[in-house]
C-alpha cells in the first residue's frame, strides 16, 4: 500500500511480532506475551504495595490508585449493575479491570507503543471466561429450566412475538456475546494503533520532505495520543461493566 | 477495461475487487452506528442536563448504550480487515 | 469467599482447556515461516520437477512466487495465537490468583479499617462533643447555683446587717433613753434630797433663829410640824413661781 509516496506496512505487519524465545514451541514468547507478563506484574505491585499495613490515614501515591480503582469498581460497576450480592465477584472484575487497562496503556507507553489487546488472545480469552461464569451464575441462580426460560422466552413479551424474540435471544445470547465482548475491545486497539500507526509515518515522512506541513499530522499525533489513552480507560471499563451486566442478568433475571 | 483485466492477473483483479468491497463495507457499516452514537449521547445530554443529580447513572447508561451501538462499527472493521488484500 | 474464588478458578481452567482445544486446529494450520517455504519448494520441485524447470514457465514461477508471498503473509490478525493464549490466560490466572488470595483483601481491608476508623473517630469525636457540652451545662448550672448561693448570702449579709443596725439603733435609743430617765431619777432625787437637806437645814436654821429670837424653848416636834408647813407653802409658791 503506498500513498503519496508513503510506505504503508500491510496491517498484519503492524500486530504480528517476532518470537523473541522459545521459538517453534507452543510456549513461544513476543513482544505480545511480554506485555501480558508486564501487565499482571504491574497489577501485582500495585496491589501488594497498596495493600501494606500503613499508620497514615490519608491514602497516598499507589495506594490512592489502587483505591480509586476498587471504589470505581464498587460504586459505578458492581453496585449499579449486581447490586450488593455482586461483591463476590470484585476481585475478578478488579483484576479484570487493571489488567485490561494496564495492557491497553502500552499503546501510548514510549518505547513499548503497542496495545496487547489488539492482539486477539486476551480479549477472547477474556470473553470465554466472562461466558462460562455468566453461564454458571445463571444455571446456579435460577436452575437450568429457569435459566433458559428467562434467557430464551423474556417474559412481558407477546406470545406470538416468541417466534421472533427467541431464535434472537438464543443467538445473541449464547453466542455473540463473547465474540462482541472480544471483538469490542480487540478492535478497539487495533484501531487505535492503525490511527497512531498512521499518523505517525505521515509525520515521518512529510518531515523527510518539507518541514512545515508535517506539524500538521504530528498535532494530530498528540490530540490522538490523548484521546487513546481515553479509549485505553474506557475500553477497561466497558469491558468490565459489561461483564458485571450478564453476570448481573442471570442473576437477578428482569429486575 | 477489459485491456486492463487481460493486464492484470486473476488474483490482482480480486485483490482490487475486495479493497474497494473492504472500504466501501467499512463506510456504510459507520454510518448506523455513528447516528447512533449521536442519538445516544445526545439525549444522555439532555437527560444529564435535566437532572443533573443523576448524571452519574445516566453516564454509565451511556457508555454501555456506545459500547452496543458501537459493536456494528467494530464489526465492519473488522470485515475491513479480513477483507483487505 | 473462599469458594467462590474456588469456582472462578475452576471457571478459568475450564475456560483455558476450551481455548486450547479451539486453537490447535488454527495452529496446526499455521505453521513457522521456514517449514511453510520448503514446503512449497517441495511441492514446486514435485509438480515441475527441478526448481529450475519452474523458473523456465513464467505461469508456473507466478504461482510458485505467490505461494511463497503467502508463506511470508502473516495469519489474519483476528485469530488469536497459541502462545499468547496460554501466556496471556498464565498472566491472568497468576493475577487473578494473586488478587483473590491477597491483593485485593488487603486494599478492601485497609479501606475498610480505614472507614471504619474514621467512622469510629467521628463517633468519638461526638461523644466527646456531648459529654463536653454535658459537663459545660453542669457547670454552668453549678454556676447559677453559685451565683444565687452568693445572691442569697449577700441578702442575707445585708438583712443581718440591717437587723444588727436595727438592733444597735434599738439599743442606743434604749439606753438614751434609759440614761435619760435615769439622769432625770437622779435629778428627781438629787431635787428631793436637796429639798429635804434644804428643809432640815431651813428648819435647823429656823428654829434655831426662833429660839433666839423668842428665846423660848419650844416643843421640837412642834416646831418641825410648823416649818414644814411653811417650806410647804414656800415650795408650793416656789414651784408657782417657777411656773411664772
Amino acid at each position: 500500500m503506498s500513498l503519496l509516496a508513503l510506505e504503508f506496512p500491510p496491517v498484519s505487519h503492524l500486530f504480528d511480532w517476532p518470537t523473541i524465545w522459545f521459538d517453534g514451541t507452543p510456549l513461544a514468547v513476543n513482544k505480545t506475551v511480554l506485555i501480558y507478563l508486564a501487565a499482571t506484574a504491574a497489577t501485582i505491585v500495585l496491589f501488594g504495595l497498596a495493600g501494606r499495613p500503613r499508620e497514615s490515614l490519608v491514602p497516598a501515591g499507589v495506594q490512592h490508585v489502587a483505591e480509586s480503582g476498587v471504589n470505581f469498581i464498587e460504586n459505578s460497576v458492581v453496585m449499579q449493575t449486581i447490586g450488593p450480592d455482586g461483591k463476590k465477584f470484585m476481585p475478578l472484575l478488579t483484576s479484570m479491570f487493571f489488567f485490561i487497562l494496564f495492557s491497553n496503556i502500552t499503546e501510548v507507553v514510549p518505547f513499548i507503543q503497542f496495545p496487547a489487546n489488539s492482539r486477539m488472545a486476551i480479549p477472547i480469552t477474556l470473553a470465554v471466561l466472562v461466558w462460562v461464569i455468566y453461564n454458571v451464575v445463571g444455571v446456579r441462580s435460577q436452575g437450568p429450566f429457569g435459566y433458559l426460560k428467562n434467557s430464551l422466552f423474556p417474559p412481558g413479551v407477546p406470545k406470538v412475538l416468541y417466534v421472533i424474540v427467541t431464535p434472537i435471544e438464543l443467538v445473541s445470547t449464547f453466542v455473540v456475546r463473547p465474540f462482541s465482548l472480544a471483538i469490542r475491545l480487540w478492535a478497539n486497539m487495533v484501531a487505535g494503533h492503525l490511527l497512531l500507526v498512521t499518523f505517525a509515518i505521515l509525520s515521518a515522512t512529510l518531515w523527510e520532505f518539507f518541514y512545515v506541513p508535517a506539524a500538521l499530522p504530528f498535532v494530530m499525533l498528540i490530540l490522538m495520543t490523548a484521546f487513546e489513552i481515553l479509549v485505553s480507560f474506557l475500553q477497561a471499563f466497558i469491558f468490565t461493566i459489561l461483564t458485571a451486566v450478564y453476570i448481573g442478568g442471570s442473576m437477578h433475571p428482569e429486575h | 477495461m477489459l485491456s486492463l483485466l487481460a493486464q492484470t492477473g486473476p488474483g490482482e483483479f480480486l485483490d482490487g475487487l475486495s479493497a474497494i468491497g473492504a472500504g466501501l463495507g467499512y463506510g456504510l457499516a459507520a454510518v448506523g452506528p455513528g447516528v447512533g452514537i449521536g442519538i445516544v449521547v445526545g439525549n444522555a445530554i439532555s437527560a444529564m442536563a435535566r437532572q443533573p443529580e443523576s448524571a452519574g447513572m445516566v453516564r454509565t447508561t451511556m457508555f454501555l448504550g456506545i459500547a452496543f451501538t458501537e459493536a456494528l462499527a467494530l464489526i465492519g472493521f473488522v470485515v475491513f480487515i479480513l477483507l483487505l488484500p | 469467599m473462599a469458594r467462590t474464588t474456588v469456582k472462578l478458578f475452576a471457571a478459568l481452567g475450564a475456560t483455558g482447556a476450551l481455548l486450547l482445544a479451539a486453537a490447535s486446529p488454527a495452529q496446526a494450520a499455521g505453521e513457522t515461516i521456514g517449514g511453510c517455504i520448503l514446503e512449497q519448494v517441495h511441492h514446486a520441485e514435485e509438480e515441475y520437477g527441478s526448481l529450475s524447470a519452474v523458473e523456465a514457465d513464467e505461469n508456473a514461477f507466478k504461482s510458485f512466487e505467490d505461494d511463497l508471498e503467502g508463506c511470508v503473509e502473516a495469519p489474519s490478525p483476528i485469530l488469536p495465537e497459541l502462545d499468547e493464549i496460554i501466556w496471556g490466560g498464565l498472566a491472568f490466572v497468576i493475577l487473578f490468583g494473586f488478587m483473590a488470595w491477597k491483593g485485593f483483601p488487603a486494599v478492601k481491608r485497609a479501606m475498610d479499617a480505614r472507614s471504619e476508623k474514621i467512622r469510629a473517630d467521628l463517633d468519638a469525636a461526638d461523644a466527646a462533643k456531648a459529654d463536653a457540652l454535658r459537663t459545660k451545662s453542669t457547670y454552668e448550672a453549678e454556676l447559677a447555683e453559685a451565683k444565687t448561693a452568693a445572691a442569697a448570702i449577700i441578702d442575707e449579709a445585708r438583712g443581718q446587717a440591717d437587723q444588727l443596725r436595727q438592733d444597735l439603733q434599738a439599743r442606743a435609743e434604749a439606753d438614751i433613753a434609759e440614761q435619760r430617765a435615769r439622769a432625770a431619777n437622779d435629778i428627781e432625787s438629787s431635787r428631793r434630797q436637796a429639798l429635804d437637806d434644804l428643809r432640815t437645814e431651813v428648819a435647823a436654821i429656823a428654829v434655831g433663829a426662833a429660839e433666839r429670837v423668842v428665846g423660848a424653848s419650844l416643843d421640837a416636834d412642834v416646831h418641825r410640824s410648823l416649818i414644814d408647813g411653811y417650806i410647804d407653802e414656800v415650795a408650793g409658791a416656789g414651784r408657782n413661781g417657777d411656773g411664772n
